[in-house]
């Protein structure tokens, strides 16, 4: 069911209704926002405060962006469990560059090129080892994190040059982490939208056997998704890597877990071949916002938890009640 | 049915193959001892990888099991001791709340057609966090000596637990081989519409299928339970992971319609023996979980280079 | 569907306002908490026999080269790091011990024991751990007793009868003083603090909130605890949610107590980059190196450590001493290395010392 799927239906309706249908989940995950900052301001101004919203937006910035890479990913329709784990690796070798003298634009720059060359090896081993992505993230997860604790052996990075904290600067006041996630996600959704590369992805995810006789490239696309992918999270890691003065060289816990939710809650569908860059920040933004209000509300910290595990079945349920009465509209 | 036996032959021969090599590394890797000391450690996620089978066999997957196992844990805890229950009752109960959550699970995925991977994301998060707040992070301990049977002790001379793992692993791996629910798991993995067509009751076969990966996880939690004697809601953490890594390892395709219990066996032994014989030959764990993921990886291309159109 | 979620959201509501009428402060365990004088009088220590472990049929290791292995919670962390290298200046200062550190990578109560339980297979003469959790490690321990292995513990115990020694860096209620009066020295007796942790579970860090709670009912009765949080191991978390607390509280808030060493250089970058250094303090438990930036640049003024490598140190040559015989149950005292006579507490605890205040003045001189 792609957006592309039924165009003589859709052309007769009005605008509205066009939008709210390709862009669905992305209205209803932006309504869950406004609603919970409703409900949370009502009980505690402070909640609107612009530090708060600085917090809130910045401080899944770095989810946001790797989760366009993963997004990417599942719109081709794979999957990738090792990003968290490589997001720990290239921030090390970012602030090892970073403290052992190398320029900074070349510590900022590094993650990106090694993401790269990381993931074009299992984009090679997916397209034409003909393994499924699940299974060589699955390996490539404990290959690199196992790596990552023998080379470090667990010593902290400090001493970071302050030139470095990218993710501390300012810009009219809103911090470098939130102008970089906007800036990356519209390009990408541009990109994704009206690149032939980016319909592509769709095609391939929508339909591989179609796409291949349509003459795309998959095997050749589909390392170079990997590979961009692999870039993404290494400018993800930038601003993860940026923010403070230390640098703990261990993998961030369930981050990849964090990364696909935040991917799959904002519209992505697993199986291929739909889904927006824009949901995935939506809903990274929308964890923060869960996260913050749950403590501005004095929810007790022991169902925290289960309190946001039903807050993102609610959004899940919403929205799949939502796609069933459009397709039952569509088949009528 | 020989095409289908081709990676698990493979894998076999690896198994013995990492078995010969472990065992000249080190003298104390293949005495019984150890052999069905290991039994013991590899059954929670055994048991979780046998029903994870039949789910992934099906294009599901579950990412629950963990959290499932993690909440269960505690409810026996909080049965037994803040609710006075006997203990056998507590875990009768245990099992029943994870066959229900598991039954959730197949409700979502099949009544609001919500995808497997994220129905079960989100049941991860929610199950966990209904653990962790009915514990309030207190941990449940003290129970009776007979309890301990089933997780450290042994029948027979051979630890309780491997004998439900053997029972629960020969049951599954004749419904899944030979009963029509088997080909009827096979049939809606392979095309979920044909087998619509064909009269199967595909929802029913799912919801059963997910409420016993709910109920395998539950066992699991008992007899983790009872194996290291404490509760807590943090248990059973990133098991889903372990699960899954062996049933792929063990040849089952994650699009479905393809996989055997025999293979999902082999798996969690090559993936034991490892862990096990290389910390005995003298590697370290980074070291060792670094092998897992290469052979993991190895293993799958070497099948697929014998078996041309591999897994898509 | 709407109905049922709300349903839902009723009883998770109703519970929780039952779970905040329950405990002290959130975070904390429900075990006996046993507070220190407010004066700093020292407890009187209550004689207690030897509560500790027997290895069986141990064979005579005096003086004899021996193998040990250190499994401690995880490895890759900066804390952890520190405590191996004092446990190798150690094993390289006596010369007949020979000592590897191998640790989950993750802090996991499975992988632990499993990790333990192939070293008793494998056959070592010494177990130095960390335990995740004390008594799920307890069982396997138990099996390397009976195996006949020295087993002595050190950071985070286990069950008594499950070890031999457990080296302890400092008392849960010396850690709860020498906190909350850091703190009531920062920001005054009236002040309203938080608390940034790792997870509820972690027993180490639930038995200090405890001891907390109870020491400041006791002598700083004024100060106001406002909420616990939770951060996991994961520094941007903890950076977030310290910057959530201080965005709610708002003026109100005049201390962050962190209490780990990912938690709390978090929270001094959240107060820092804030621009509220000075009004608000920072308090916690962190290795030095860490803490360095924010130390030097006045944010924060007190981080509370013993050292690491003393304790890896100190572990070592507490199990040479049971694996020579020379420390048996009764001892008062025993002697290890450049560390002088260390004394026994409690039955079987050797205690490493108080705990250390690492201050602007002094945080130079370490590196770990």
């Amino acid at each position: 069911m792609t957006a592309e799927d039924a165009p003589p239906f859709r052309a007769r309706r009005s605008g509205l209704a066009r939008l709210f249908s390709a862009y669905g989940q992305e209205i209803v995950i932006a309504c869950a926002i406004l609603v919970l900052f409703a409900v949370v301001s009502t009980i505690n101004p402070r909640f609107l405060g612009a530090n708060n919203l600085n917090t809130i937006v910045s401080g899944n910035a770095y989810i946001a962006v790797a989760a366009i890479g993963m997004s990417m990913i599942i719109i081709t329709g794979h999957i990738d469990v090792s990003v968290g784990a490589l997001i720990g690796v290239l921030a090390t070798i970012s602030g090892t560059l970073a403290v052992s003298g190398y320029p900074i634009w070349f510590a900022w720059i590094a993650p990106v090129f090694v993401g790269m060359a990381v993931n074009a090896v299992v984009g090679v081993l997916v397209a034409y080892g003909r393994i499924p992505s699940i299974v060589v993230t699955l390996g490539m997860l404990s290959i690199l994190r196992g790596g990552l604790v023998s080379v470090t052996g667990g010593a902290w990075i400090n001493n970071l040059p302050p030139e470095y904290q990218l993710a501390q600067q300012r810009l009219f006041d809103i911090p470098a982490p939130v102008w970089f996630m906007i800036l990356f996600t519209v390009l990408a959704a541009l990109w994704m939208r009206h690149s032939a590369f980016g319909r592509s992805l769709y095609a391939i995810g929508g339909n591989a056997e179609a796409a291949r006789a349509a003459g795309i490239p998959i095997e050749r696309r589909t390392v170079q998704v990997f590979m961009i992918h692999g870039a993404i999270a290494g400018l993800a890691t930038v601003l993860f890597a940026t923010q403070l003065k230390i640098i703990q060289s261990t993998v961030p816990p369930n981050l990849e877990l964090t990364i696909i939710t935040a991917s799959v809650i904002g519209g992505v569908s697993i199986l291929g071949g739909t889904g927006t860059v824009i949901g995935s920040t939506l809903a990274a933004i929308l964890f923060s916002t869960i996260g913050a209000a749950m403590i501005f509300i004095n929810v007790s910290p022991y169902w925290l938890r289960a309190v946001i595990g039903l807050l993102i079945l609610i959004t899940v349920l919403v929205d799949m009640a939502r796609r069933n009465r459009e397709m039952r509209m569509a088949r009528r | 049915m020989r095409k289908l036996l081709r990676h698990e032959t493979i894998l076999a021969v690896l198994v013995v193959l990492a078995l010969i090599v472990l065992a000249s590394q080190s003298d104390k890797f293949f005495t019984l001892d150890n052999i069905l000391n290991q039994g013991r450690l590899m059954t929670e996620v055994g048991l979780i990888a046998v029903i994870m089978t039949f789910v992934i066999v099906t294009g599901g997957i579950d990412l629950s099991v963990g959290s499932i196992l993690g909440l269960v844990a505690i409810l026996i805890g909080v049965f037994w001791k803040n609710m006075g229950l006997p203990l056998p009752m507590a875990i009768g109960l245990g099992l029943v709340v994870g066959t229900f959550a598991g039954f959730i699970n197949g409700i979502i995925i099949t009544r609001f057609r919500v995808p497997p991977l994220i129905a079960t994301l989100g049941t991860l998060a929610l199950y966990r966090g209904i653990a962790e707040g009915i514990s309030e992070a207190r941990s449940v301990r003290g129970y009776p000596d007979w309890f301990f049977v089933l997780g450290q002790g042994q029948v027979l001379g051979v630890p309780t637990q491997l004998w439900l793992f053997g029972i629960v692993a020969v049951i599954a791996a004749i419904v899944l081989g030979y009963t029509t629910w088997g080909r009827a798991t096979y049939a809606i993995g392979s095309n979920e519409t044909a087998a619509r067509f064909s009269g199967l009751r595909v929802d029913w076969i799912k919801i059963a299928i997910y409420s016993s990966s709910g109920f395998a996880a539950a066992l699991a939690a008992a007899i983790f339970v009872s194996r290291v004697s404490t509760t807590r809601s943090d248990m059973g953490a990133g098991v889903e992971l372990d699960a899954i890594t062996a049933v792929v390892l063990g040849g089952t395709s994650i699009f479905g319609g393809r996989g055997t219990i025999v293979g999902t066996v082999l798996g969690l032994i090559l993936i034991q023996a490892l862990k096990n014989g290389l910390s005995l030959a003298g590697v370290k764990s980074d070291g060792t979980i670094v092998l897992i993921g290469a052979v993991l990886i190895l293993t799958i291309l070497i099948s697929n280079l014998f078996h041309r159109n591999g897994n898509r | 569907m709407l109905r049922t979620s709300l349903a839902v959201l009723a009883v998770l509501s109703l519970s929780t306002s039952l779970v905040q009428a329950q405990s002290a402060w959130t975070g904390g365990d429900d075990l006996p908490t046993s507070p220190l004088a407010c004066d700093g009088t020292p407890a009187t220590p209550v004689a207690k026999p030897y509560d500790g472990g027997v290895p069986t049929n141990a064979p005579d290791r005096n003086g004899k080269q021996i193998t040990a292995v250190d499994v401690p919670k995880l490895i890759g962390i900066g804390y952890f790091d520190a405590t191996s290298k004092g446990i190798a200046e150690a094993a390289a200062e006596l010369g007949n011990m020979t000592a590897t550190t191998d640790g989950p990578t993750e802090a996991n109560i499975d992988d632990q024991i499993t990790l333990i339980d192939n070293y008793v297979t494998k056959g070592v003469d010494g177990i130095l751990f960390a335990a995740n959790d004390p008594v799920a490690i307890a069982p396997v321990l138990k099996k390397a007793l009976a195996a006949g292995i020295n087993v002595v513990g050190y950071d985070a115990n286990s069950e008594p009868d499950a070890r031999q020694w457990f080296v302890n860096q400092a008392e849960f209620n010396g850690i709860a003083k020498t906190m909350i009066d850091s703190l009531a020295a920062e920001v005054g007796e009236d002040a309203s603090f938080a608390i940034v942790t790792s997870t509820f579970t972690t027993p180490n860090q639930a038995r200090w909130i405890a001891e907390m709670a109870a020491y400041a009912a006791a002598c700083h009765p004024n100060l106001k605890w406002l909420e616990t949080v939770e951060a996991q191991e994961d520094n941007i978390l903890s950076f977030n949610q310290a910057n959530t607390l201080i965005n709610k509280h708002g003026d109100d808030l005049k201390g962050i107590l962190g209490m780990t060493s990912v938690a709390t250089p978090a929270a001094a970058d959240a107060v820092t980059q804030a621009g509220k250094c000075g009004s608000i303090a920072v308090v916690g438990l962190a290795t030095p190196n860490a803490m360095k930036p924010y130390v030097e640049s006045d944010c924060v003024k007190s981080v509370v450590l013993w050292n690491p490598v003393d304790l890896g140190y100190a572990a070592a040559y507490v199990l040479r001493a049971t694996a020579d015989g020379t420390l048996k149950p009764g001892d008062t005292t025993v002697k290890a290395g450049k560390l002088g006579d260390l004394s026994v507490i409690n039955g079987s605890e050797i205690l490493l010392g108080a705990p250390f205040v690492f201050t602007k003045d002094n945080i130079g001189g370490f590196n770990f």
